[in-house]
């Protein structure tokens, strides 16, 4: 009997370790062991949602093709039961459509009060990088640019959180980083000495906010003594 | 859970692998501790290796920095080894420098380094 697990298995040998495997059908649950000609659309959807993040996160290359060959697997299976149902190509095409439209709808959360906050934001900044596509090297610096951006609610504004949200528009795919606190805001003459470069912090460091804008594509700062700081800015991917 | 991390001597030369968060504490932990073994083993060389770290921001590049500074006052020289491509792209464009640090590839570079040095 064709499963989800056994076809996706066999596409996915050689190129996502077995251990990993083992978790990604864990998180799919029961869909893993159902034949894959009584999937419903809406399974094919979350299946497929699950593998694509997956597939992009640990899949070293190929992640593309290696998705369109789980959707076939999937959409054909469906097809040779029921005929009227959209060939395997286009229910490739819909279900990462789905997920796109999904992933850009989305916004992730983070709060940030303490050292250990920093960590995990840039983890999931990064993971987040790489599931929407940006570079190797583009996925550092936006690791990178949000350890700087948690670094300076942690220490200067005591909490807040980073926000991550998938872009898409007709400028390409993006990820959009927004760090926002209530802290003490940042008045007219500190920010003349940041942009200057002559700031210098209780910590030493007051590099952070000049560092980041150089890594990103698009800046905004928005901080007002007493009105707490937003830090909007986004990645875009390379075309 | 009190962390330390672990500092290890090569001939004259002192290693440390940074395979964790470093964060204000640790960092000075680190510092204070480098001193000492800098003083006690009269070490000529220090050399931090970074391979495992995937992130260096302006606040890890200024602990670096500040490590490789007092490493120097003490009469040592400071190496940093293993920083990643990437990383390395990302500091350049950050505009952060690495300047009171030596740098090197890989651990046996810096060690051949310094024994020229020595010789």
């Amino acid at each position: 009997m064709k499963t989800v697990e056994s076809e996706i298995a066999a596409i996915l040998a050689g190129t996502i370790s077995a251990i990993t495997q083992r978790s990604i059908f864990n998180r799919l649950g029961s869909l893993a062991a159902l034949p894959v000609s009584q999937l419903t659309a809406a399974d094919r959807l979350t299946v497929m949602n699950e593998l694509e993040n997956s597939v992009r996160l640990f899949a070293r290359r190929n992640s593309g093709e290696l998705i369109a060959s789980c959707a076939r697997a999937l959409g054909a299976g469906a097809q040779a039961t029921n005929g009227n149902s959209p060939a395997g190509g286009s229910v490739a095409a819909q279900a990462a459509a789905g997920a796109a439209a999904q992933a850009a709808a989305a916004t992730k959360r983070f709060p940030i009060e303490q050292e250990k906050d920093i960590a995990t934001a840039r983890l999931e900044a990064w993971s987040e990088s790489v599931r929407i596509g940006l570079s190797k090297f583009t996925s550092v610096k936006v690791a990178t640019a949000v350890s700087e951006l948690a670094r300076n609610i942690v220490f200067y504004a005591g909490k807040g959180a980073i926000e991550l949200r998938a872009l898409r528009d007709d400028r390409g795919s993006g990820l959009q980083i927004t760090a926002i606190d209530q802290g003490p805001g940042i008045d007219a003459k500190k920010l003349q000495e940041i942009w200057g470069g002559t700031y210098k912090s209780a910590r030493g460091m007051g590099k952070g906010l000049v560092a980041v804008k150089k890594l990103v594509d698009e800046f905004n700062l928005d901080t007002a003594p007493g009105r707490g700081t937003t830090v909007t800015c986004v990645f875009r991917g390379e075309r | 859970m009190e962390q330390t991390i672990p500092i290890i001597q090569i001939r004259n030369c002192l290693l440390v692998s940074i395979q964790t968060e470093l964060h204000d504490r640790l960092a000075l932990d680190l510092q204070d501790s480098l001193m000492e073994r800098v003083r006690v083993t009269d070490a000529k060389g220090v050399i931090l290796d970074v391979s495992a770290v995937e992130v260096i921001d302006s606040y890890i590049t200024r602990i670096l920095n500040d490590i490789g500074k007092s490493v120097r006052f003490m009469g040592a020289e400071c190496y940093i080894v293993g920083i990643r491509p990437a990383v390395a792209m990302t500091l350049i464009e950050m505009g952060v420098e690495l300047d009171s640090v030596n740098t090197a590839l890989s651990l046996d570079l810096a060690l051949e380094k310094l024994e020229l040095l020595q010789s």
